[in-house]
């Protein structure tokens, strides 16, 4: 399965993205989920980024909260909501939104 | 003729939010979605719980009693009436001190024959492959 | 070009999911395919006319109305928003009412299926 996980939060209160092993897996970071692509707690990096994963971050939503390219790690893409589209169409076959 | 198969993933325990009943009242409606549809198709839908989301297949809710609501055991109930595929997750259960005599297995008072499947996460994964789409609530 | 269907089920105040669907399908829009649009739950209040954009607060009727124009269909639980008070006489113009097997119908044919569970 090639799946594309939405995550819309920085704290999950749920484990269901750990317990999932697709085939191909790409997380998209929407909302709050744009958190993890930034923020160091302690000096450290989100765990979610050491995923066997495509990351994607959106961008509107990475902006809206004051952050931008200079921000993320670089192993994550900015991507825009037209890209999701195709993210979705071209390169997953299901979507979660966790 | 064709059939879609649909995915309801419950992860969250009930009634805090109306979620993990909305996954089952959207799941109970592939029963009737044939009028929509041409002759001979079908939407399926399959339902596991899992993670806290067990805790919605708890026995004995008192919901009607309580705040006059309809049960998410009666939805569980029902769900098996129609013949739904109902699964909860083994891992979770053990996590959370629970066995199959705490959580709904049937609905033999409804007259429903299937029953409710204990299952290890290794089954709703291949459920999650096996479908077209996936709903997470 | 595809079919997607959107089911949302987040509310239009005090979430931004529905900003995130409502984006989402103009784009999608854009690129040719085809959009179906469910919302549920809270996500009904999307349905009401009479909107008033007020800028501390998620205003999506404009937009809603303007995707309508081009090919948007866009439904809501019928339950759900009876269940809230939102009835037929308020709901806006184009904005579809049926029960939840409407989605399922969707999911049917679509080629894929985003489901926005609400808060």
């Amino acid at each position: 399965m090639k799946l594309a996980v939405f995550v819309s939060d920085y704290k999950l209160n749920v484990d269901t993205l750990d317990r999932l092993k697709p085939e191909k897996l790409g997380i998209i970071l929407v909302e709050n989920g744009v958190y993890h692509a930034t923020i160091k707690e302690n000096g450290t990096p989100s765990s979610l980024l050491k995923k066997n994963a495509n990351f994607y971050v959106l961008m509107d939503d990475l902006e809206t909260r004051g952050l931008g390219s200079s921000d993320i790690n670089n192993n994550i893409k900015m991507i825009s909501y037209g890209d999701i589209v195709d993210l979705i169409f071209n390169e997953y076959e299901k979507t979660a939104w966790l | 003729m064709s059939t879609t198969k649909l995915g309801f993933i419950v992860q969250r325990p009930p009634y805090k939010s109306e979620n993990p009943k909305l996954a089952l009242t959207h799941a109970i409606s592939s029963q009737s979605v044939e009028v929509y549809l041409n002759d001979g198709d079908i939407v399926t839908a399959d339902v596991a719980f899992i993670g806290d989301g067990v805790l919605n297949c708890l026995k004995n809710q008192k919901a009607m009693e309580k705040y006059a609501l309809s049960s998410t055991e009666t939805h569980i109930k029902n769900s098996l009436l129609l013949d739904l595929n109902v699964m909860v997750c083994k891992e979770d259960l053990d996590r959370l001190g629970l066995s199959e005599n705490d959580i709904v297995m049937d609905a033999e008072e409804f007259g429903a024959e299937v029953t409710t499947k204990v299952v290890p996460f290794s089954e709703i994964t291949k459920m999650m492959e096996e479908v077209n789409h996936l709903l997470f609530f | 070009m595809g079919k997607l269907t959107i089911g949302c089920f987040s509310s239009l105040v005090g979430s931004m999911s529905l900003d995130f669907a409502v984006k989402l399908s103009a784009a999608a829009i854009e690129k040719g395919h085809k959009v179906d649009f469910w919302v549920s739950g809270n996500g009904t209040m999307l349905s009401i006319k009479g909107q008033r954009a007020f800028k501390d607060y998620s205003a999506l009727m404009k937009p809603v109305q303007e995707l309508m124009g081009k090919g948007l269909t866009i439904t809501a639980c019928e339950a759900c928003a009876e269940a809230r008070g939102y009835n037929k006489e308020n709901t806006m113009e184009g904005f579809k009412r049926h029960s939840m097997d409407w989605y399922l119908a969707s999911a049917f044919n679509a080629d894929r299926l985003l489901h926005i569970g609400g808060e």
